[in-house]
């Protein structure tokens, strides 16, 4: 082993520290033979130093690789994507551990350490996240360090204390970089780990799926108003609705995703909030009726839902502006109304004769709708999370023999029965309610709030909303659904730890409460400071600007920073009257081509003589400048740089010419 | 005037062989008025030397062996009875000589190394109330066997800055010690020696050196070695003030010799070794004798131009 060149024991402890502190993030979604990969790479290395184990040959270390390969292969089942790729890349990290000789090496490894570290941010990027990241960062730069002390050096500690003290230094140019540093588009973009596998509303239901969604207390979506929220019954956050069913399933037909603007009225005050969503892995936003917002890339479609181009991969936030009392579509196309009068050639006859026998009943549509909701109120209609099995007639049986059900269930019997009665009906599917969170003044709206009500069209007043839910349980609108389902003790019945079923305990509510809030803080200052927030802080603080004006001023103050830094550096005022010593440091690149460098300390008139006996033929013109040179710059004769120049261009004259 | 110094430089080679270096710095710091400090083992030609330059620079010669039991009176002189007259008469010392020969000066007690380190500076010596000029012009030629030696004091470093350069003879090269050895006895050609320069052309020398210009890039140069010893960290201090007047002295001194009437950075580099070396001290080893290494890292790393 080179000896200078060999890493030195407190950079070595520091980098095993490093790697497990990059790893750690990572545990969550890493392959377990990862771990036992580091280990066993960890301990090699230390017995590498320890002189009890050799580095791996050409061989070995071909083996490992293709051994890592194939086992990210057959644990991911790919080598490329973003998980796969992040489990191959925490492998070479972890394998090129054993082949670390040179500093080189050392420094490979640290500058992947630093990649590795912001990959984590794929997965999560919390605060916690955040903050824990600087362990590792302040880990790897006390690596770094320690590569430049002696080998002789045995105090971590002390390594670490510089690293974290430098890292303190590095937090107000931090910060203006997060102030300032224009946010620019991604150049490419990942399938978001972020989304992968997130519970969440599809494009398609089965009262099954809400089922399931109301087992999961993960956060939907936060959402902080102007001002007062509205009561908890009108909080019907639409996402999508559902119009086209199979008989089994409600599913978003091909024409909801058609980009048609509907038409509508704004009527009544408007009210104006921000949401927070959390990454969704679905294009559509949630918004209470009717919305618009400023977010880029994003449109209303035919259904009045809001739609971006591409999926909510990461967090999202985005300002809202909703018209609670606005007409929707009262003149609605022969094509929407078809699509909402749907239903499958079959199936259900009792459903379709109660219809067509309230139809009879009922000539006025709103009669009709206020006696299918009577009929949930009145029958022994009972709200369970745990329905009882269906049959093939999935209404039939829903509506006559079980009785039981939550929304989806209500929705969908609904929506059928209206339709079969000659109304355009479908479902809109989205979350209702929300926690509020005293402190903060915003709402929480989790998974379990995800929810699913009626609208049905009148010509003239547009689409109305109906709850048929709330007849049945009105406690799930007025109160939530833990309040719905007290009587049975499912709610989060899968989740014994979750904090939210132990809300009874003020203690533990209110540091929930406050950590949710820090929670959301970050993600709307933090997380959420892009393009938009970022232009409106700078209009707030210089005035009216624009994004060009901003750019040019960013790479303006940048250039004449780094302007005044090489100044100081170089301070050319120093050099500049020192014209002498360039005409003499020609001569020396002059003669450097011949292989004659001057030493640092080798005065001229040495330097000339070691010259002219390297360089016999010259030595005559090299003897002259050199001679003059000296009589100006030391003897005060002559100051005429002319005479200077001129003995050079004899030098070079006589020299052969020749390539550096 | 050269050519009297060229005359000077040969007939002290004449004596001493194969010594030329040195016997030019020894020439260059007489010159510049300093005084020399000669450190070698006994034997080396120490007293040759001294005696070579006493007599073709047409000097009065004293020499004074120095013994651990010297006393300050033995070197400056002290007053005697007379009894005829019946008055104390000064008798003057050793020391009351042009160019005096300080003999293994480290044997001596610091009391009395101090009295004639004394005498170095002021130019003058204060007995018993009355102040006594020395002679003009005035040279001590001090040699000192290496501190490692037994039964030596060393000279403390405020001592050591007092002269003007440390020289080291070594031992002379084959050649040259082949024809000391086939030749005559070193001292029996001394007599024959006759004075090349009187004491006017002397001081008219001494006067030439101050004139001997300096130009700004040069002094940058001194200020850049100066500049290397108080910030860099294997020194254990830097050369004061004082020093670096006394290299610029030498070194124009040295170009005076070379005959130049300007100082260039490789005169610098020739006198630096012998001006610096017994002022420095490396960090490492702050007792010790490390100064030369440190010189040439001075002549190593610090840009001359």
């Amino acid at each position: 082993m080179n000896k200078p060149q060999s890493i030195p024991r407190v950079s070595l402890t520091w980098l095993l520290i490093a790697q497990l502190l990059v790893i750690i993030p990572h545990l969550g979604h890493l392959p377990l033979w990862v771990v036992g990969l580091w280990l066993g790479c960890a301990a090699w290395r230390v017995q590498i130093y320890r002189m009890r184990a050799r580095f791996p040959n050409a061989w070995l270390k071909g083996a490992l690789m293709l051994a890592a390969g194939i086992g990210v292969f057959v644990s991911r089942g790919s080598l490329v994507g973003l998980d796969a790729g992040v489990v191959l890349l925490i492998a070479a990290f972890v394998l090129k551990l054993v082949e670390v000789r040179t500093r080189r090496d050392a420094l490979v490894l640290i500058f992947l350490g630093f990649f590795t570290v912001v990959t984590a941010y794929l997965f999560d990027d919390s605060m916690l996240s955040a903050i824990f990241s600087l362990l590792p960062v302040s880990a790897l730069l006390a690596a770094m360090i320690g590569l430049q002390q002696s080998t002789l050096a045995t105090r971590p500690w002390a390594t670490a204390k510089l690293a974290g003290s430098l890292l303190l230094q590095a937090l107000p140019l931090m910060l203006l970089l997060f102030l300032f540093f224009p946010r620019m588009g991604p150049l490419w973009s990942l399938p978001g780990a972020n989304a992968k596998g997130v519970t969440g509303l599809s494009d398609s239901m089965a009262p099954a799926d809400i089922a399931e969604l109301s087992q999961s207390s993960e956060l939907a979506f936060r959402a902080s108003f102007e001002g007062q929220p509205p009561p908890r019954n009108q909080l019907y956050w639409r996402a999508l609705t559902l119009d086209r069913f199979d008989g089994r399933r409600w599913s978003q037909s091909g024409f909801a995703r058609l980009p048609l603007q509907p038409s509508w009225r704004k009527q009544g005050e408007p009210i104006n909030y921000q949401i927070v969503m959390q990454p969704s892995a679905r294009p559509w936003l949630f918004s209470l009726d009717v919305a618009q917002t400023s977010l880029e890339g994003t449109r209303m479609m035919s259904d009045f839902r809001l739609q971006r181009k591409q999926p909510v991969d990461r967090s999202l936030l985005y300002n809202l502006t909703s018209w609670p009392q606005a007409l929707l579509e009262p003149a609605a196309s022969t094509e929407t109304l078809r699509r909402a009068l749907q239903l499958p050639d079959g199936g259900d006859p009792r459903s379709r004769a109660w219809a067509r026998q309230l139809k009879q009943q009922y000539p006025q549509d709103e009669q009709l709708v206020q006696a299918v909701l009577r009929n949930f109120n009145r029958q022994p209609f009972h709200y369970t999370l745990r329905p009882k099995a269906v049959g093939v007639n999935s209404i039939d049986d829903f509506l006559f023999e079980t009785r039981s059900g939550f929304c989806a269930h209500y929705a969908g019997s609904m929506t059928f029965v209206l339709r079969a009665a000659g109304i355009p009906a479908r479902v809109v599917a989205g979350y209702q309610g929300g926690e509020l969170n005293p402190s903060g003044n915003y709402l929480q709206v989790r998974q379990f709030d995800a929810h699913a009500w009626v609208e049905y069209w009148q010509a003239g007043k547009g689409w109305l909303r109906v709850d048929p839910t709330f007849e049945v349980a009105p406690e799930r609108i007025e109160l939530g659904l833990e309040e719905a389902v007290a009587g049975e003790n499912s709610f989060l019945e899968k989740s014994p730890f979750s904090p939210l079923r132990y809300r009874q305990l003020a203690w533990l509510n209110q540091f929930r409460l406050a950590w949710d809030q820090v929670n959301y803080d970050w993600q709307r200052w933090v997380l959420g400071y892009q393009g938009a927030q970022q232009l409106e802080l700078f209009q707030r603080w210089f005035g009216k600007v624009d994004g060009r004006w901003l750019a040019l001023c960013l790479v303006g103050g940048g250039a004449i920073v780094l302007a005044l830094i090489a100044l100081f550096l170089f301070k050319p005022w120093q050099h500049q009257r020192d014209q002498q010593q360039r005409v003499f440091r020609r001569f020396e690149r002059l003669l450097a081509r011949h292989a004659l460098v001057r030493q640092p300390a080798e005065g001229p008139r040495d330097f000339a003589r070691r010259a002219a006996q390297a360089l016999p033929g010259q030595a005559r013109q090299i003897q002259q400048f050199a001679r003059a040179f000296e009589a100006q710059r030391y003897g005060g004769q002559g100051q005429s740089l002319a005479i200077l120049e001129q003995h050079l261009r004899a030098l070079r004259r006589a020299l052969p010419w020749r390539l550096t | 005037m050269r050519s009297q110094l060229d005359a000077c430089l040969s007939a002290v080679n004449e004596i001493l062989l194969g010594k030329e270096q040195q016997v030019r710095l020894a020439l260059a710091c007489l010159l510049a008025r300093g005084h020399l400090l000669i450190e070698d083992l006994p034997g080396m030609g120490k007293t040759t030397l001294s005696q070579a330059l006493a007599k073709v620079l047409g000097l009065s010669f004293q020499r004074i062996q120095f013994t651990s039991d010297l006393l300050p009176g033995d070197i400056l002189g002290t007053s005697v009875f007379d009894k005829d007259t019946g008055q104390f008469v000064f008798h003057q010392g050793p020391i009351f000589a042009e160019l005096v020969l300080a003999d293994e000066i480290n044997r001596a007690t610091p009391k009395s190394q101090s009295a004639l380190l004394e005498a170095m500076e002021e130019g003058q010596v204060t007995i018993e109330g009355a102040t006594r000029a020395l002679p003009d012009p005035f040279f001590v030629i001090a040699t000192q066997n290496p501190v490692s030696q037994g039964g030596t004091f060393a000279l403390p470093e405020s001592q050591l800055d007092r002269f003007l350069m440390r020289l080291s003879l070594g031992y002379p090269a084959k050649a040259a010690e082949k024809a000391l050895l086939m030749g005559d006895a070193r001292r029996n050609l001394l007599p024959r020696l006759a004075p090349i320069l009187d004491h006017a052309q002397l001081a008219l020398l001494q006067d030439e050196v101050p004139k001997v210009r300096v130009s700004d890039a040069l002094v940058d140069y001194v200020l850049r070695l100066v500049e290397a010893t108080r910030t860099q960290p294997q020194f254990a201090w830097g050369l004061s003030p004082r020093a670096s007047l006394a290299l610029l002295a030498a070194a124009r001194a040295w170009a005076l010799l070379e005959g130049r009437e300007y100082v260039i950075p490789e005169d610098v580099q020739a006198v630096l070794p012998s001006v610096v070396g017994h002022r420095l001290r490396e960090r490492a080893d702050p007792a010790g004798h490390s100064g030369g290494t440190l010189v040439q890292w001075l002549l190593r790393e610090v840009a001359a131009i």
